[in-house]
């Protein structure tokens, strides 16, 4: 009776983990911790636990099963402190997900990772900018020049009207913080930016920190107004602050904070490392052997977080 | 006030953080504890130990090199290595063979290489799934090749032949039987159900590790100032030697080790590679384990051996495999 009972409760621990998985997966929270390619595994896991915790709580406790001439060695399968032990190390962090975990890091786990000097050197499938994927960088490869043959035979299509260099883009090259490549005429391939629904360029965090290494990018962007979407982190003065986003490999553990200046022309009541989205304008300053964005900002306001908070 | 005021700046705990970080490594980790648990079962199950000793040749030497590489046959992560083993020599297995199985299966074999493979997904993914494989196998070769120069009562306890009677460990991994392979001659549907109780206690047994593991690594990444490691994380050999020993206390399983080293950004690949060949072969779990079929004092000297072997391969040569890198 007693090792029915445990038996029970190794079953309703494997049972319970899965079901957790599957809580996560189908509400959509998984999103925010794994990988895409990895959030099949944990649909697949979260069936099979439930399935063989059934197995193992129905299945007879006298079911033999080392029988060679010697002494089964399963009695620990039934042991009290196992079973309990199990419970409480499995299923009960893991329940406490569901209910107390925010589903992000805070600005401490932000600040004590360190933000990302240089977005070249981060790990990905190609060390080529243009050969990402995902949602890490809104920018397609024809724009950058990838394929000239294959840009030219099959625009995207965007609102190209919208594109047309704006008004401050000879007020962008006086302030003489701008890299002096982006007076340089556009040469047609802003057609391929995308556009948000007012019409700005919609780009990423990634897409700013790539153009400090990106000639052609720093090009297209300068003399734009963009829009960008991160998390509020509060800078050393009211007219400052940072655009957060976390970039992950494989899951959040390994989260990297990835962040672009940002100035403001007073101070603003935005929660910190609240969603914001940010329109304005991308200015480059020449430090040393490389460049280095910074986001003037028209218009700052709080937004709901992306689709996919993470980036990849 | 000045000292809490250090203490508390190198180590800040929130439950946002760690939950966020323990839950994600939970998530990405267990599932593939589970395939290795499923698997390990089945071989329990449905695979007789005559299997994997007749595939092994007579010649003592070359049945030693073979030997590390039956994990890729008879996929067992380190967990359930030792019942095997035990249950192997038992069957007339030479010790060095089944030391070099023992050692290598852990890592070499296909589901390590895919779960290393994925962790080290936008890391050179290929270059550390071979490098972790190949160091794995030679460093197990090396080992059995040792112990080929041992007597084997001088290693296997006495009552290693024979099943120990002293009580097992809490939490020591369920053995891998030949279920109903002598003398109980089982329907396929109770071998299926063994399989399945098999897997899920080697999961429930591995799993516990791999949670406090997790536990471990997410406090320790989110909690502990990243300033504070870069000195030791900067130096090779501290490095190194930090990174093993992690992997001493974490006791992780090695089928999901991979997703956890992936997140010990701060330290050097070749650090990282370390913690993932050790970590297999000799951590706290494993030094109880081992325990039970070999003598305290072999177990020690393994320990001590593979610690120095491996660290010096891999402060002083991995160097050169991973150079160009940027890892």
């Amino acid at each position: 009776m007693r090792a029915k009972l445990f038996n029970l409760v190794n079953g309703i621990t494997l049972i319970g983990v899965g079901a957790v998985l599957l809580d996560f997966f189908f509400t959509g929270r998984l999103d925010q911790y794994l990988h895409p390619q990895f959030r099949p595994w944990t649909l697949v896991a979260g069936v099979i636990f439930c399935v063989v915790g059934i197995v193992y709580a129905a299945a007879k406790t006298n079911a033999r099963c080392c029988i060679d001439g010697e002494e089964c060695v399963h009695q620990n399968a039934n042991s009290p402190v196992r079973a309990v032990v199990a419970f409480c190390v499995l299923f009960l962090p893991l329940a406490a997900g569901v209910a107390l975990s925010k589903d992000s890091y805070d600005q401490h786990a932000v600040l004590n990772r360190g933000f990302v000097q240089d977005i070249t050197k981060l790990p990905s499938r190609s060390g080529s900018p243009t050969a990402r994927t995902q949602n890490d960088q809104v920018i397609p490869p024809q724009a950058l020049g990838a394929d000239m043959d294959e840009r030219a035979s099959e625009p995207l299509p965007q609102d190209t009207a919208s594109s047309q260099p704006g008004p401050d883009a000879a007020a962008n090259g006086a302030t003489g913080q701008a890299n002096p490549a982006v007076s340089l005429p556009d040469d047609g391939s802003s057609q391929y930016l995308p556009k948000a629904a007012d019409g700005n360029v919609a780009l990423e965090v990634t897409d700013l920190l790539y153009a400090e290494s990106e000639d052609s990018l720093r090009k297209m962007f300068a003399d734009k107004t963009i829009e960008v979407i991160g998390q509020y982190l509060p800078g050393s003065d009211a007219k400052q602050f940072k655009l957060v986003r976390m970039f992950i490999v494989c899951c959040a553990a390994d989260a990297r904070p990835l962040a672009v200046p940002v100035e403001v022309s007073g101070p603003m009541t935005v929660t910190e490392m609240g969603w914001v989205k940010v329109v304005g304008k991308a200015t480059f300053t020449q430090k040393g052997d490389r460049s280095h964005v910074v986001l003037q900002a028209d218009k700052v306001e709080s937004t709901d977080p992306p689709a996919e908070a993470m980036l990849y | 006030m000045q000292a809490k005021y250090a203490l508390m700046s190198w180590f800040t705990f929130t439950w946002q953080n760690f939950l966020f970080s323990f839950l994600a490594l939970a998530f990405e980790g267990l599932p593939f504890v589970l395939v290795g648990s499923l698997i390990s079962g089945a071989i329990a199950a449905f695979v007789p130990s005559k299997i994997i000793t007749g595939i092994l040749p007579k010649n003592g030497l070359l049945a030693t090199l073979a030997s590390g590489l039956l994990g890729l046959c008879f996929p067992v992560c380190e967990c359930g290595i030792v019942p095997v083993v035990r249950r192997l020599i038992n069957k007339g297995l030479p010790v060095s063979c089944g030391v070099t199985f023992m050692l290598a299966s852990p890592i070499v074999n296909p589901i390590v290489a895919f779960s290393t493979f994925a962790a080290f997904r936008g890391q050179a993914p290929w270059l550390n799934m071979w490098t972790r494989l190949v160091l794995g196998y030679l460093v197990a070769v090396v080992a059995g090749l040792t112990v080929r120069q041992f007597k084997p009562e001088s290693i296997l306890r006495k009552d290693a032949v024979k099943i120990p009677a002293r009580k097992r460990l809490a939490f020591s991994i369920s053995p891998l039987p030949d279920a109903a392979m002598n003398g109980f001659e089982a329907t396929f549907p109770q071998k299926l159900i063994a399989a399945v109780r098999m897997a899920c206690d080697d999961f429930i047994d591995t799993a516990i590790y791999f949670m406090i593991g997790a536990a471990v690594a997410a406090t320790f990444n989110t909690a502990v100032d990243q300033q504070i490691i870069l000195p030791l994380a900067l130096e090779p050999t501290l490095s190194t030697v930090s990174m093993m020993a992690i992997a001493l206390v974490l006791t992780l399983c090695s089928t999901s080790d991979a997703f956890i080293a992936a997140t010990f950004v701060s330290f050097p690949i070749f650090a990282r590679m370390a913690f993932m060949v050790f970590g297999p072969m000799f951590d706290l779990k494993l030094f109880f384990l081992y325990s039970v079929l070999f003598k305290k004092r072999f177990v020690i000297g393994l320990g001590i051996g593979l610690f120095v072997l491996i660290g010096i391969i891999c402060s002083r040569l991995l160097i050169y495999v991973y150079a160009g890198q940027a890892l």
